[in-house]
């Protein structure tokens, strides 16, 4: 029995292992590595770091309802931020949505969201949204564009909110907005080391210290946007929107009316080998007599507006931005850079706004985009009080 | 037990073990089979233990784009040749526009067998799985299932005319094509089936409802008669198991050996790829069906989406650089970045006929070899100039009728989209084989007659890409010992001023008896062709039998 054993082996062995050379003819030599190769057939097995992959993308991005990572700004100047939302559908695309977000300055939002995208076969967005925003070091610096840099005073904003808005598109470029909401705004001192503006600042420099105010909120847009649907960059296409905003005192000392414009234009040159984009941005209080509380005023100074200045550097009645950027795409999969320059003034009367007086920037900026948008975007901007590195998760514009 | 006996017994096993193992391999292989050239690659085993797989598009767009998938070895030749450098006939590939004839009226009718759908009610089973171009799956008032889709809103006639006619030319050049017909569809012919369900972006799958087709209707283009011109791909025969990777082998599949970066018919996509404009090259755009054949079960692979091709996609004309860049490349993203932008390629300012159901595709500026697809895959990058100039012949196979023929499929309504698609087609066939024929040797169809005659024929100088060598051509007898692999001359070089070349000596005329020759060109000559192609050849009752060929080793 055990010659036969080893007969049976080496036989094994032998029709296996023999190769090629051991076959009468060509279509043998092929059928015989077939047939070796039906003794290890194994369904497909993913590498685990594949496997890995696919499953973090599911649970994070691709599956609809759940959990998801949450990349965004609590407000402008807390520094890097970290959230996370739970997302639940309840129609074909209609989902009620709950995000957090924490930042490095402590700043803080808690949001819920219902929303229904894409009503009566996609002419209409409906959006309601109730939140709660604590902003614990918003800087302050006086009105005007020749408010002075070095003062540390700021404030602690809380914000209660909660309303809803209606978004209709008359055409695939043409789009009306219009909405409403209540707004709670508590103002605390800041927290770290920072001088309270309360401490600092009359009536006259800063309106409405003192106040915390409760808003009807409501607002209607027009834009004409032919850049490209559904992303936040884009390389050609034009943005030409203005917004109409009441904001209504409940006690009825701070209400204030708004205009704000936005035009943006994209340039490509030598089919987007280059692309020149422009931007202009108005934010203009109506009348002269409306009292505007010091932290609602229009603003300059961030990462998407005079991006070599802090955050809320310059505040009055009336804000004038222009933005110049020359982009130059490095690669179409996912990176371009840009040379940008950002000029902007603001100003207590809208007449003065032309007048000298602008403060500007300069600087480069490295963009890192995904198929919609742009998680990474890596800015170094040099203004007349210095020099701003920006880190965003959004374009510039 | 007896000692000796033990030891004995032992010896003999040791003796049978290594036997079994060194035999095989010391015992020279011969070089030559009976059945050399091998005309159809065998499916021997049965394939009905292949299971479905989902290949992922952004794994398999990142592994090709910024990894090196496949064999490491450059510079290695095609392993599913046959020995005279000829693709068999296989479930990945027939040989039709070559060695032909293939008809225009053949390239006509590609790959259709039947009938398009049935008039009359359409029963939509499900919404579209793949691909951006709107579409939904249907079954016809026959029964049969079809797929359909349609020219994206304000791209008239592009996609499907795209789909139509790259459908011909791949089924001519050999692929496996499903069949495509060109129908007109009225909203109204459309119903839904009970059981046809829509998963939304919410993620629960649904019933489908009128509302998902009007979504479809809202984003194909309508025609003034309010109909919508669509492609019904009739569904194909058999159990669909996910598409192929360009690299490696599925590993249930007992008959896929060859590593997909070594098949020749992958590789010289570089070639037909280039000269159609097929940019998207993804696995996602394959097809592997479980058919049965010869009472076994066996996997079909199916080139399935070659729409992808000429100047415009699913959704509208291509991207500017598409065809003249990979989606990243290193050291142009790099001098782009260093260079602020002053870095210049020809697709910034390449000029093209602006014709909308056409798009971006023109045959003045294109250059085959600095042809790129968005992703290279691993077969396109292990091409070499012998299967590039296996893919040009066929290319160049191609008369000015053929591609008139297939253009014609594409039914575009305007003439001038026709006249343009068939006249940069012709354009860069031409420029195909510029570039590919004579950049190696380009001799083929050796014979050689009884009395010692060789005969054989210079592609580059027929297809005008060439010409003739004006000393002529040489040519280096040699016995072969098909079992050693060693040669022995026959005699002095032979050398003629044409494409006959006579034997310097008698040669063997036993039954058996193997000839190598390598021939080449005589200087002043092409570099490539100077290099010689190694020619081989058996005696049989018949005659002299061409049995092999190299190109390159």
């Amino acid at each position: 029995m055990h010659w036969v054993r080893l007969f049976a082996l080496q036989f094994t062995i032998a029709a296996v292992a023999v190769p090629a050379s051991a076959q009468e003819s060509r279509e043998a030599t092929i059928v015989a590595e077939q047939a070796a190769k039906l003794q290890k057939v194994e369904p497909y097995k993913r590498h685990p770091a594949e496997e890995l992959l696919l499953e973090v993308r599911q649970a994070l991005i691709e599956q609809p309802s759940g959990f998801y990572p949450y990349f965004d700004s609590v407000y402008s100047g807390g520094g890097f931020t970290l959230g996370a939302g739970f997302r639940q559908y309840t129609g074909d695309r209609a989902h009620w949505n709950i995000a957090g977000l924490y930042s490095l300055k402590g700043y803080k939002l808690i949001r819920a969201d219902a929303v229904a995208p894409g009503l009566w076969s996609g002419r209409v967005d409906l959006r309601s949204t109730v939140g709660w925003r604590d902003a614990t070091q918003v800087r302050y610096h006086g009105l005007g564009i020749d408010s002075p840099a070095d003062l540390d005073t700021a404030f602690r904003m809380q914000q209660t909110f909660g309303g809803g808005d209606a978004t209709a598109h008359l055409d695939r470029w043409f789009h009306l907005t219009a909405g409403a909401s209540y707004e709670h705004y508590s103002i605390h001192d800041p927290t770290g080391d920072l001088t309270s503006v309360q401490d600092v600042f009359t009536a006259d420099a800063a309106p409405g210290v003192g106040i915390d105010p409760s808003y009807i909120h409501s607002f209607a847009s027009v834009a004409l946007d032919w850049r490209r649907p559904g992303a936040d960059y884009a390389r050609s296409g034009g943005l030409y929107q203005v917004t109409r905003h009441f904001w209504k005192d409940i006690n009825g000392t701070y209400s204030f009316d708004r205009l704000d414009s936005e035009v943006v234009q994209h340039f490509p040159i030598l089919r987007e080998n280059w692309v020149i984009s422009l931007r202009g941005r108005l934010e203009s209080t109506l009348d002269d007599n409306d009292q505007v509380p010091y932290f609602l005023l229009p603003s300059l100074g961030s990462g998407s507006t005079l991006r070599g200045y802090d955050s809320w550097r310059f505040r009055d009645r009336h804000g004038l931005l222009f933005s110049g950027e020359w982009r130059w795409i490095v690669s179409r999969l996912a990176f371009d850079m840009a040379l940008f320059y950002d000029t902007g003034m603001v100003a207590p009367r809208f007449e003065r706004l032309a007048r000298n007086g602008f403060v500007s920037n300069y600087g480069i900026g490295a963009r890192f985009h995904g198929p919609t948008r742009t998680p990474l975007r890596i800015e170094l901007a040099k203004g007349s009080e210095g020099v701003q590195l920006v880190f965003s998760a959004s374009a510039a514009f | 037990m007896n000692n000796h006996l033990r030891y004995a017994r032992h010896g003999a096993v040791c003796v049978l073990l290594l036997a079994g193992v060194l035999l095989p391999a010391s015992a020279a292989a011969p070089r030559f089979f009976a059945d050399d050239p091998l005309k159809r690659e065998p499916d021997s085993q049965n394939a009905s233990a292949v299971r479905e797989w989902d290949i992922d598009l952004f794994i398999d767009l990142a592994v090709n784009l910024f990894g090196r998938p496949g064999d490491p070895a450059d510079n290695a030749r095609a392993r599913n040749v046959n020995t005279i450098d000829e693709v068999p006939d296989s479930s990945w590939f027939t040989n039709r526009i070559l060695p032909g004839p293939v008809t225009p009226a053949d390239v006509s009718r590609g790959p259709l067998v039947g009938n398009g759908p049935a008039p009359g009610t359409w029963t939509v089973v499900s919404r579209k799985l793949t691909g951006f171009a709107p579409g939904f799956t249907m079954r016809d008032s026959r029964g049969e299932i079809w797929f359909v889709s349609f020219d994206a809103d304000g791209h008239p006639e592009a996609a499907t005319g795209a789909i139509m006619v790259a459908n011909k030319i791949f089924w001519a050049l050999g692929y496996w094509q499903v069949e495509n017909f060109l129908v007109s569809v009225a909203p109204e012919q459309i119903v839904i089936a009970e059981s046809a369900t829509f998963t939304p972006p919410s993620g629960r799958e649904r019933r489908m409802e009128p509302r998902d087709l009007d979504d479809v209707f809202t984003r194909s283009h309508r025609g003034a008669d309010g109909r919508y011109r669509a492609v019904a791909a009739r569904g194909l025969p058999g159990r669909t198991i996910g598409g192929f990777r360009y690299h490696g082998t599925r590993p249930d599949d007992p008959n896929d050996v060859v590593p997909h970066e070594h098949r020749r018919e992958l590789r010289a996509l570089k070639v037909f790829g280039a000269w159609t404009n097929l940019v998207d090259m993804k696995a996602g755009n394959t097809l592997d069906i479980v058919i049965e054949e010869n009472g076994r079960s066996i996997v079909r692979h199916y080139l399935q989406d070659v729409g992808s091709t000429f100047g415009t996609g699913a959704n509208g004309p291509r991207e500017y650089d598409e065809g003249w860049e990979l989606l990243f490349e290193p050291d142009l993203a790099r001098k782009r970045l260093l260079r602020l932008g002053f870095f210049f390629q020809p697709w910034q300012t390449v000029k093209y006929v602006d014709n909308p159901a056409i798009g971006r595709f023109e045959g003045d500026e294109f250059d085959p070899q600095s042809w790129r697809p968005r992703v290279a895959t691993a077969a396109f990058l292990r091409a070499r100039a012998d299967d590039n100039f296996w893919a040009a012949r066929r290319v160049a196979a191609f008369t000015d009728d053929m591609i008139r023929s297939a253009v014609k499929t594409g039914g575009y309504s305007d003439p001038s989209a026709e006249a343009l698609l068939t006249d940069v087609l012709i354009k860069r066939r031409q420029k195909i084989v510029n570039a590919y024929i004579p950049a190696i040797n380009p001799l083929y169809e050796f014979a050689l007659s009884a009395d010692g005659a060789l005969t054989f024929r210079n592609a580059a100088v027929e297809t005008g890409s060439g010409q003739s060598p004006a000393s002529g051509y040489r040519a280096q007898w040699l016995q072969f010992d098909n079992t050693t692999g060693q040669t022995r001359p026959l005699g002095p070089d032979s050398s003629s001023r044409d494409t006959r070349l006579m034997a310097p000596a008698p040669l063997p005329d036993a039954n058996g008896a193997f000839l190598k020759l390598l021939v080449s060109a005589v200087e002043p000559a092409p570099a490539e062709w100077l290099r010689p192609v190694d020619v081989y050849f058996t005696r049989s009752a018949g005659g002299w039998r061409f049995i092999g060929l190299e190109r390159l080793p």
